[in-house]
């Protein structure tokens, strides 16, 4: 195993990001923290800058004004980022991917780990997502 | 003496830097103008409708907002339902009212979380979003999921609440109201808090008339509006219930208006079980052949406010135009009067204060020195000076 | 709320009305030219004191509709006003003031139908991003994703 596994072994911190979604998968994210989850317990914190960020969460649609923005902000992070979209929307555009403001599924923009689909995803399901990642990434 | 340099210092709650959506100008300690960026989550959605048929219309609207799940399929029901003019059946009335109050609940407690986070009252954040999981689960019983629950159809309801659910829900209800009591009690009684909402981001009623703002925004400046009594929907005009105002317009009554509405929606819950009870069994759908051509205007009373949807029909499977208005689409722009004239510090919790959509309260403001043009700081770090402040009237009150 | 009396006595207050039509249950829609909208807009808005809801624009085969949506919170009733601009000429006058919060769908209206709004106070770009081409109106029926 590499430093760069290395460095994912232990607590992860995580940046949220919305590029354009409905609020679902955000309210789902944060109550990750709350105590019913509590995945702080596993060392996993929410950070408010990109610049210390292992994970890079991404929820919505990406959409024409917020993609600059996104690449800016990937632009930003530290790498070896893990990206992961959370939710139908950044993996295909769910229901919206036939509107005029789509700009396109998350992996056609920035490179993505790992994809939790679900509208939204149960707190457990990106719980699991997150896991089953680490566990890929262990075993490179 | 324009400028100001704030340290972020490590915020705990998931912020983003960019993009902006609100601009604050400041002067200062003081700030002097708002602008507002959009278009961000613009997703297209009413064109997205032209394209979908009146049926699948519900699952499209229903993911305008996490939060306000119900309220949107709500009001579009209303619309769509009055162009052939149908009428529901009674059980269907009952189990959209229970899911609407349910859905009141859950957003009203996620507010009161946020403010807390907002004021540094990490503890009521966590308390509110833990006491609103076991609501979350009965969402889950009762429709299949914890978000977006796809209750309602053309002329009626996708799922019965049978009595078991029925005796579930109001054991949670009863957690619930005493939960609710602790919340209130902690936010009703505290001086710091008294101190650090009373008398700050106040509106007048003719600032509400001005906007056109709706939901508790206008009811805590006395103006007594409400949908469900106003122009009476599904059960509403079936069971008691009162409309919460209150008179000061600022942070502290629109809380109050919040909490107190709480109380409302669990009497409402019980009453509409009651007749769930009597009612024993029934159609929870009536058969709609098509929608004729016209106009259907419908709305309901979200949490944050009246949710409108317009809809034009010619006789096809899809709607030819669907207008969707937002009650956060009129509240937003209150910011105007409530935030200017104040400070910085308090400009966080004015902003949530008219409770817009989680996402966009918390990845957008930024605050700009209004004589250089530069940005002086950004969501996180208002969010921080406001948690600050209510430190500093904490020490100074001794406490 | 005695509905044909409400009709009659606003048709004489504004002899300009062209049609009047109860669409719904408590839904009122009134047929205006636009030279009659500032003045409907202050009666209703101002004496009467309707909130205002907000403003709907389609793209009908007659031409552009621009409805006006206010509510009459005392009875239920909401009202509308509905105003046809001609396909080749597409310009209204702005209702900022009277309706203050007027403002921001007027510029989304502008945005999305290419509506021109006179003596609009921020006549700029509302929803779309700055790079979005200029001319491209998605809610006009000639519209088509094909076309992009």
């Amino acid at each position: 195993m590499g430093f760069k596994e290395s460095c994912f072994k232990k607590s992860l911190w995580v940046f949220h990001l919305s590029v354009g979604s409905c609020n679902n998968c955000d309210i789902e994210i944060l109550d990750l923290l709350t105590p019913r989850f509590d995945v702080e317990r596993f060392g996993m914190k929410l950070v408010g800058s990109i610049r210390h960020a292992d994970v890079l969460l991404v929820t919505g649609i990406v959409t024409k004004k917020t993609k600059p923005r996104l690449l800016e902000v990937y632009a930003q992070a530290p790498k070896p980022i893990i990206v992961i979209a959370i939710g139908a929307c950044p993996c295909t555009g769910g229901i919206f991917a036939s509107g005029y403001n789509f700009a396109g599924p998350l992996d056609k923009v920035i490179p993505v780990d790992a994809y939790v689909p679900g509208c939204p995803p149960k707190p457990e399901a990106m719980i699991a997502g997150v896991v089953k990642l680490l566990k890929a990434k262990g075993k490179q | 003496m324009g400028k100001k340099t704030i340290v972020p210092i490590g915020p705990y709650h998931p912020l983003l830097e960019e993009p902006e959506f609100f601009k604050l100008y400041c002067d200062g300690e003081i700030v002097v103008d708002m602008e507002w960026e959009t278009g961000y989550n613009h997703r297209g959605i009413e064109k997205i409708c032209e394209s979908k048929t009146f049926e699948q219309v519900f699952y499209v609207v229903e993911r305008i907002c996490g939060i306000c799940s119900t309220s949107h399929p709500f009001a579009y029901a209303n619309a769509i339902e009055s162009i052939p003019g149908v009428e529901i059946p009674l059980r269907a009335k009952l189990i959209r009212s229970v899911v609407g109050e349910l859905e009141r609940i859950h957003s009203h407690l996620l507010w009161v979380g946020l403010a807390g986070h907002f004021l540094g009252y990490n503890t009521v954040f966590m308390w509110a979003w833990k006491y609103r999981e076991p609501v979350l689960d009965m969402f889950e019983i009762i429709t299949g999921n914890r978000n977006s629950y796809a209750m309602f159809t053309i002329g009626g309801v996708r799922r019965d609440i049978d009595q078991e659910k029925a005796d579930q829900l109001l054991k949670v209800l009863d957690d619930v109201q005493k939960k609710n009591d602790l919340l209130v009690g902690a936010v009703m009684d505290d001086p710091v808090i008294h101190a650090r909402l009373k008398g700050v981001g106040t509106l007048t009623a003719k600032d509400i008339h001005d906007f056109g703002a709706v939901g508790p925004t206008a009811r805590a400046s006395g103006v007594d509006i409400d949908v469900r009594r106003d122009d009476p929907y599904a059960a509403y005009d079936l069971v008691k219930w009162k409309v919460i105002t209150a008179k000061e317009g600022d942070v502290f009554a629109k809380a109050e208006v919040r909490l107190l509405e709480t109380y409302e929606s669990i009497s409402i819950i019980r009453q509409c079980l009651e007749l769930l009870k009597k009612e024993k069994e029934g159609e929870i759908k009536t058969k709609v052949k098509e929608i004729p051509p016209g106009l259907g205007i419908g709305h309901a009373e979200a949490p944050r406010g009246e949710v409108f949807h317009f809809v034009k029909s010619d006789g096809s499977n899809s709607p030819v135009r669907h207008k969707i208005r937002a009650p956060s689409y009129t509240c937003i722009p209150t910011f105007r009067k409530s935030c200017v004239g104040g400070t910085i510090s308090d400009a966080a919790i004015c902003t949530a204060a008219v409770d817009p959509c989680y996402c966009c309260t918390e990845r957008m403001t930024q605050v700009y020195d209004h004589r250089t043009g530069k940005r002086v700081m950004n969501a996180a770090e208002l969010i921080k000076l406001s948690q600050l402040k209510t430190e500093e009237v904490r020490e100074k009150m001794g406490l | 709320m005695n509905i044909e009396q409400y009709i009659q006595e606003l048709r004489e207050r504004f002899p300009g009305i062209k049609d009047t039509e109860v669409v719904n249950q408590k839904r009122l829609m009134i047929h205006i030219p636009a030279t009659l909208l500032q003045e409907i807009t202050n009666y209703w808005f101002n004496d009467l004191q309707y909130r205002y809801i907000i403003v709907s624009a389609i793209d009908s085969k007659e031409g552009y509709e621009i409805i006006y949506h206010y509510s009459d919170d005392n009875t239920g009733w909401i009202m509308n006003l509905n105003v046809l601009l001609p396909h080749d000429q597409p310009e209204i006058e702005s209702m900022t003031s009277v309706v203050y919060g007027i403002e921001w769908i007027e510029r989304e209206i502008m945005d999305i139908l290419g509506i021109k709004f006179l003596n609009h106070p921020k006549p700029e770009r509302f929803l779309f991003s700055e790079d979005w081409p200029e001319g491209e109106y998605p809610y006009r029926r000639k519209f088509r994703q094909e076309d992009r």
